[in-house]
This record gives structure tokens, sequence and C-alpha cells, in this order.
């Protein structure tokens, strides 16, 4: 892989690369700049790079009280509420599905029980269940028993996405850590409960800091369920789209909402690079 | 090596049980360990079949009565235009995304692969379509595709292009959406064959250069074979994902303009939400969950087959 190429065509490859990388994150940038802009530069031909910066989007996206003030009439904007929503929802699903999903996972890794494989089969399954299909009758249940727009509800709701992908996640990183280490400590006497306590767990921490991470990450980026199952309970994502209001020209507050929803994964990246690759391309990269 | 999980989930029972030497038993903290896991997942299945049976009733919001009226929404459902129509927006969508992302995947793997001094830098780049919400990725393109103060059109109109109306335009809406899903999930390929190309034998390489093969040749009769099982299974992955795909497309379009992108996933949200016809709905969300299943069953049979003749 490593030859040697001549100068001209390193280059090129480094302009190709260049050119790619831009691709993927001039977007990002493009809605970023947006955000820092007022209503009329939005709207400007051509369209301009260099303005002065303004936090008023973002001033206006969680300034519910104040909103009705500024030059972009009378809509009020509580972006604060769905922000705090996702956030509760994610850490709730993120620590319900740690708590159900690793012991499975570890049984699934380690434990010879009837049927192993189509258990498994039968929890990764769900990664691809069609969400609407189960929401159409949950969204009857749900009103029937009162979870409907309660946050007990969403988090039981997001299991359906977070909790398969735990335990697969979960299941992989514990069939990279060598079995012998259990054995060579049962060997000498210890409990299982003890050998999973203080054997496996702290090999484990990184891959479920890891696995937490992109799971949270699922949840935050989850619409349909918030769409359909809540109303003031609802999701950042389902507020975002309620920025897009049909005939307002709404774009820059909009672009503020976007930087909120994107800045958190962006952060992720950089916490958990690897884990998340991993997670991503369901154990494909290692 | 590297697909060793993806493997062992996809196998069949089989093989499983031919790996372990004694008969699997049952041990109660086995069972307590696993349940709660799986039945709170039952419990999605039994809501899952309770989809399917409200499909083959005339549930309707409000409505108290519901009857059983077997395969009549099917019936009703195929007699219309609007449904193929939908079947087809679904098909064309997530079939032209898969392919073109497969395509474009190969070649940023390969380009990334070169590992020159910005590819080092800028790996971590690749990754950032896929952590976004969707639904943020959406309405980011929703403003770059505006008609008038877009970006896109300005960057369009620099190299001497007319302006489009992107998702506006019932003719360009379609395209414009697999290009937003393009962008979105090339990346997710390129992972995978990144990590197929890695796991390429140096020697392997090293042997057909030898051998004088030259460096397209190499690629084509060497490489590709190698990593056509990645390939595969990256697009099993993204066809029942891009099949079922609902926040994108309701994100900027809604399934409009006209009936231009009404995919089956957004056509069952309207009616089972906005016209209240849940039965209806349902019924639309089987028939999308059945080509799932049957592109699903497809390319892993591909797969399968690719992979035992690469092995």
């Amino acid at each position: 892989m490593r030859l040697n190429r001549s100068g001209s065509t390193n280059i090129a490859l480094n302009l190709l690369v260049g050119i790619c990388a831009l691709t993927l994150a001039f977007p990002l940038i493009w809605i970023l700049l947006m955000s820092l802009k007022q209503q009329g530069e939005v709207m400007a031909w051509p369209p301009k790079f260099i303005f002065s910066p303004t936090l008023e989007n973002f001033r206006v996206l969680f300034d519910a009280a104040q909103a009705g003030a500024t030059s972009y009439g009378t809509i009020k904007v509580d972006f604060l509420t769905p922000v705090t929503n996702s956030v509760a929802i994610a850490l709730g699903s993120v620590f319900v599905s740690m708590l159900l999903g690793v012991p499975a996972g570890y049984v699934l890794a380690r434990r010879d029980i009837p049927m192993k494989e189509d258990i498994a089969f039968f929890i990764l399954g769900f990664r691809f269940a069609p969400a609407l299909l189960v929401v159409i009758p949950l969204f009857n249940v749900f009103q029937t028993i009162g979870l409907y727009d309660t946050y007990l509800g969403m988090i039981w709701v997001y299991q359906v996405v977070t909790l398969p992908m735990i335990v697969w996640l979960s299941r992989s990183y514990i069939e990279d850590i060598p079995k012998d280490i259990e054995e060579a400590a049962a060997m000498d006497g210890a409990k299982p409960v003890r050998v999973i306590l203080h054997i496996v767990l702290p090999l484990l921490k990184p891959g479920l800091i890891g696995a937490s991470l992109l799971i949270f990450l699922l949840a935050w980026h989850n619409f349909a369920l918030g769409l359909i199952l809540s109303s003031t309970k609802a999701p950042v994502t389902v507020a975002l789209l309620k920025l897009l209001n049909p005939g307002v020209q709404f774009y820059p507050v909009m672009a503020a909402g976007l930087v909120v929803t994107m800045i958190i994964p962006v952060i992720l990246i950089v916490m958990g690079q690897r884990h998340l690759e991993r997670g991503l391309t369901f154990g494909a990269v290692k | 090596m590297t697909l060793q999980s993806s493997v062992s989930q996809l196998a069949s029972a089989q093989d499983g049980a031919a790996k372990s030497a004694s008969p699997p038993r049952l041990d109660w903290w086995s069972i307590a360990a696993i349940a709660p896991a799986v039945l709170i997942l039952l419990g999605f299945l039994f809501l899952f079949f309770y989809g399917v049976f409200q499909s083959l009733t005339d549930l309707k919001f409000g409505r108290p009565l519901v009857h059983f009226i077997g395969l009549t929404n099917y019936a009703a459902l195929i007699k219309t235009d609007d449904f193929w129509n939908s079947v087809r927006a679904t098909l064309v969508y997530a079939g032209s995304a898969v392919l073109a992302e497969a395509v474009l995947g190969v070649a940023l793997a390969k380009l990334f692969a070169t590992e020159v001094f910005l590819a080092r830098v800028m790996r971590p780049v690749i990754l950032l379509p896929l952590v976004l919400p969707p639904m943020s990725v959406a309405l980011m393109w929703t403003t770059m595709m505006d008609p008038q103060s877009g970006i896109l059109n300005y960057l369009l109109s620099l190299v001497g292009m007319g302006r489009f109306a992107w998702i506006s335009d019932p003719a360009t809406a379609m395209i414009s959406l697999v290009l937003i899903d393009i962008w979105t999930y090339t990346p997710f390929f390129t992972l995978i064959i990144f990590a197929g190309l890695q796991g390429i034998n140096e020697e392997i390489r090293e042997a057909a250069r030898v051998n004088g093969a030259k460096g397209w040749a190499t690629f084509l009769y060497i490489e590709l074979p190698l990593i056509a099982p990645y390939i595969l299974i990256a697009a099993v992955f993204r066809l029942i994902e891009s099949l079922n795909q609902f926040d994108i497309i309701f994100g900027t379009t809604q399934g409009g303009p006209g009936n231009s992108t009404s995919v089956l996933s957004v056509r069952a949200y309207i009616t089972a939400f906005q016209n209240l016809a849940f039965g209806r709905g349902a019924a639309l969300m089987v028939v999308n969950w059945i080509i799932v299943l049957a592109g699903a069953f497809l390319t892993v049979k591909l797969w399968r087959y690719v992979r035992q003749r690469v092995s």
C-alpha cells in the first residue's frame, strides 16, 4: 500500500481527498455561518461569506419570553424544553438499555444456552424493525394506559432502537476479551459474580463507554417515535421541523437550531471516534 | 476476520449449535440475565403483530366499533395509482441511493486507503454525516436547496449552470432526495469497505505486482473480489434502512411536491396520523415491511453466494 509515489501523484491525491472532505464538511460550515447571520443577509444573492456575526438567532431560539419582540414577528420559539426532553430521554434510554442489555450480551457471548443464535438473531432483527408499524398500535395503547407524552413512555419505546444495539455491541466487546482470563479466575475459586464484577467489567469499561456514546447518539437522532408519541415531551428533532414554518422564511433561526442539534454528535466524534465507527458499522470496523 | 460479528449474527442456528461440543443447558443465572431484554423486545414483537392485525381492520381514530375486514384494506390499496406510485418511489429511492453509495463508497475508501497526508488527517470527517440526526440533515439540505437563496444554486451558477428548484419541483425532487441520501450514507460504505481493504494481505498485492499486474488490474481482479462481501453486507444494512427511510423524506418534502417523493413510510404516516385511518396506514406499513424483507433476503443471499466464492 505504501509504494513510492511521484510528487505530482501525491499532490493530486491530496487534492482529491481535500475535495471529498470539503464536500462532507461544507454543509455544516455553511449552516454554522448561516446561524450567525441576520435575516436579510441569509436571503442575499449572491450569498455572503463575509459578514459581521450575530448571536441574535440563538437568543430567539432560547429566549421564549422575548421572542415576540424580534424582527421575526410574533412567532415564539421555545427550544430549551425540547433540548431538555431529548437529553432526558436519551440519558434514560442509555441507562435502561445498559442495565438490561449488558447482562444479555454477556450471556449471548459466554454461556451455552438453548437457541442462543436464534435469540441473538431475534434481538438484532429489531435494529431493522419498521418503527412506524410498531408505533401505529402503540399510539392507541399509549393513549389508553396514559403513557402518551411521558418520559417513561418515551424511554420505554426508545428501547426498540437502543436495546438491540447495546446487546449486540456488548456481546461483540465481551467476545473480544479472552475467555482464558475468566477461566483462570474461576479455577482459582472465584465465584461467577466476582469474576464478572472484578475481571470482566473493568476490561469491558472502555467498550461500554463507547457503546453508551453510540446509543445516546441513536436516541438523539430519533424523530418518528417522538413525532407520534409525544407533544410537550417532544424531542429536539421534532421541534426542529416546527421551526420550518410554512410561509415564514425562518432559515437563520432554524440554522441556529440545527447547530444545536449537530454540536452534540460532533463532540461525541471527538470523544470516541473508534467506538462510533465500530457501532455505526455494526462491528465491521474494529 | 473483521466481519466475524456480523457473520455470526447472520449465520443460521445450525452453525452455532455445531460449534459447541457440549449440549447447551439451561441455567437460571443466564435466564435471569437475558430475560428482561428479551421480554421487552417480545413486547415490541407483540405490538408488531398487533399492527399487522390492525391492517386487517377498519380502525379509524375515534371510531368506537372496529370490524375485522380481512384483506379489504389491501384490496382497496392496490386499486389506486397512488399506492403503486408509492411502491415505485420507495424502490427508486432505495435502489438508486444504495447503488450510487456502493460505487462512491468504494472510490472514497480507495482514496483514503492511499494514506496520503490529508487522508490521514481528514479521516474523522468521513464519520461526520453519519453522526448527525437525519432530521437535521434533511433540514440542512432544505435550506441549501432553497430555489431563491440556496447555496447550491449559487455554486452551480459559478460553473455556469442555471437554477434548479431542487425539492420544490416534482421533476427534480426525487433525485434531490437521493443526493441527500448519498451525501449522508456514502461514508457508511466507505468505513466498511475501508476495513475490508485493510484486511487484505499485503503479500497478495505484492504477488500480483511481481506478476506484472497494473494498478487497475490489481484492483479489478484481486481487490474487488475480496472486498465484494464487505460491499454487499453494507448494501444489506443500507437497503433495509433506505427502504424504511422516513426522517429525510418527511423533513424535506413530506412526500411532495404532488406525489413525486411519496414513499410508502411517508404515505403510511400521512394515512394513519393525518387522515386518521389507522387500519389503512398499517396496511401500507405491512407492504413496506414485506418489500424490506424481500430486499434484505435477496441481498443476504447474494452476499452469502459471493462470500462462498471468495473463501
